[in-house]
């Protein structure tokens, strides 16, 4: 043999042959967790991204029969046009012709008033909303204690009006702006009043 | 002093834990990941701050997207099956089961009914997006309310098939869609035929604001 063997001379050529051919039985695994890693990011960031939620909206259901029964007085009342330039009109109470004015406001700043106006029915919401948290009743009473104080009398009754400029995006800003105030008497309506509309045209002039 | 004979150790680590460790979350990820269904339109939808999550069965959806274009769709597959029949005999026109199975298998619908037949032969999905971005939407004008049958049918069928139940509603529109587009689609659900008063509106999660009212009330 012509190579110089690497051990101590003794063993004989039988042992040689195999140690020429022991290498190590380990493979070289980063690649592989490389390419886990990769795909479990990818995994993570397709799933977590998709997260829609719903509004739930109720409509009155529309009187039937020839004589509908007129809807009763409210007081305590808010009507609130949305119209273009996410622009808010409002009124309080009953609408008197010549007399009622619209004040404009915003999105930004209609939330802090709701609350002011609703300020009764909002801290008990929330006095609720702390009990259920301490756990000293439970969230089927929650839910209906928190029914009982929207539907109080003196509690506010809210009519949004969005006019043919408002986006969709207004209205459930709006009906959004009712759940965080905790106002539970509201309706959507389309039909704005000949009056209010010649207001409301007349104070969209001004801005 | 005797010379201390340390044993070579190989510098890699061991990198086969986390391998298992790396391909266990993948396979976890994999199999719970629910994609994204393949959608004819795509609607930037307005945010809230609800969170009370949208059904996933039983479920009508209406979406009405950014140009005002109406989509109907519907979650139950054999209730699919039997809307497209019934439409076909409404409309008269005849499909193949082939075109009806595309259908039960596609998700939200915003083809004039004319054109469904001609839309449900078209196999590769490239195809009926070109179809879909130049289709009109469902119809809603009082002369020619399809989607008003397109609700009817879903209710009848539905509530045939569960006992006279309704179909859960949702109204998926676009935050910058105008509201008189929505307050059509809004008429029709309340129409003395379908009486649809409650229904849910599908908005995103809003996050900032959140923030905001949990800081409120500390």
């Amino acid at each position: 043999m012509a190579d110089v063997p690497e051990g101590g001379g003794g063993g004989g050529g039988r042992h040689q042959k195999k140690r020429a051919k022991k290498g190590s039985t380990r493979i070289d695994m980063t690649p592989m967790v490389d390419l886990a890693f990769l795909l479990l990011t990818f995994f993570i960031l397709t799933t977590t991204m998709y997260k829609p939620s719903t509004l739930q909206l109720t409509f009155p259901v529309p009187p039937e029969g020839p004589n509908p029964p007129k809807p009763t007085e409210v007081n305590n009342a808010l009507t609130l046009f949305l119209t273009k330039g996410d622009q808010i009109f409002y009124y309080r109470n009953e609408f008197k012709p010549g007399e009622t004015q619209l004040t404009r406001t915003d999105f930004s700043k209609i939330t802090p008033l709701l609350i002011e106006w609703n300020k009764n029915t909002f801290e008990r919401i929330q006095d609720l909303g702390r009990k259920l948290n301490a756990k000293e009743i439970t969230e089927l009473a929650y839910d209906s204690l928190k029914n009982e104080a929207q539907k109080d009398k003196a509690a506010m009754f809210v009519i949004i009006k969005p006019d043919k400029d408002a986006k969709y995006r207004n209205m459930i800003d709006m009906v959004d702006d009712m759940d965080i105030s905790g106002i539970g008497k509201y309706a959507v309506q389309d039909s704005i009043k000949p009056a209010e509309q010649a207001l409301l045209d007349a104070e969209k002039l001004k801005f | 002093m005797p010379k201390l004979k340390m044993p070579r150790t190989s510098p890699a680590l061991d990198m086969t834990p986390m391998v298992d460790l790396g391909f266990l979350l993948v396979t976890f990820f994999m199999l719970t990941a629910q994609f994204r269904p393949e959608e004819a339109v795509v609607v930037d939808t307005p945010s809230s701050m609800s969170q009370s999550p949208i059904p996933t069965e039983n479920l009508m959806t209406v979406t009405v997207d950014s140009a005002g274009r109406v989509f109907w769709d519907f979650t139950d597959k054999k209730v699919r099956a039997e809307v497209i029949k019934d439409m076909a005999n409404r409309y008269k026109f005849t499909l193949d089961p082939e075109q009806i199975q595309r259908f039960v298998n596609l998700n939200d619908i915003g083809i004039p009914v004319q054109q469904l037949p001609s839309y449900l032969s078209l196999d590769s999905p490239a195809e009926r997006k070109v179809m879909d971005q130049a289709s009109p939407g469902i119809p809603i004008d009082s002369t020619n309310n399809q989607l008003l049958d397109w609700i009817r049918s879903t209710q009848i069928i539905f509530s045939s098939g569960s006992g006279g139940k309704n179909p859960i509603v949702a109204l998926k529109g676009d935050g910058n869609v105008n509201y008189s587009t929505i307050n059509k689609v809004i008429k029709i659900f309340q129409g003395p035929t379908v009486k649809i008063n409650r229904f849910k509106m599908i908005t995103d999660l809003e996050e900032s604001r959140m923030q905001v009212s949990s800081n409120e009330q500390k």
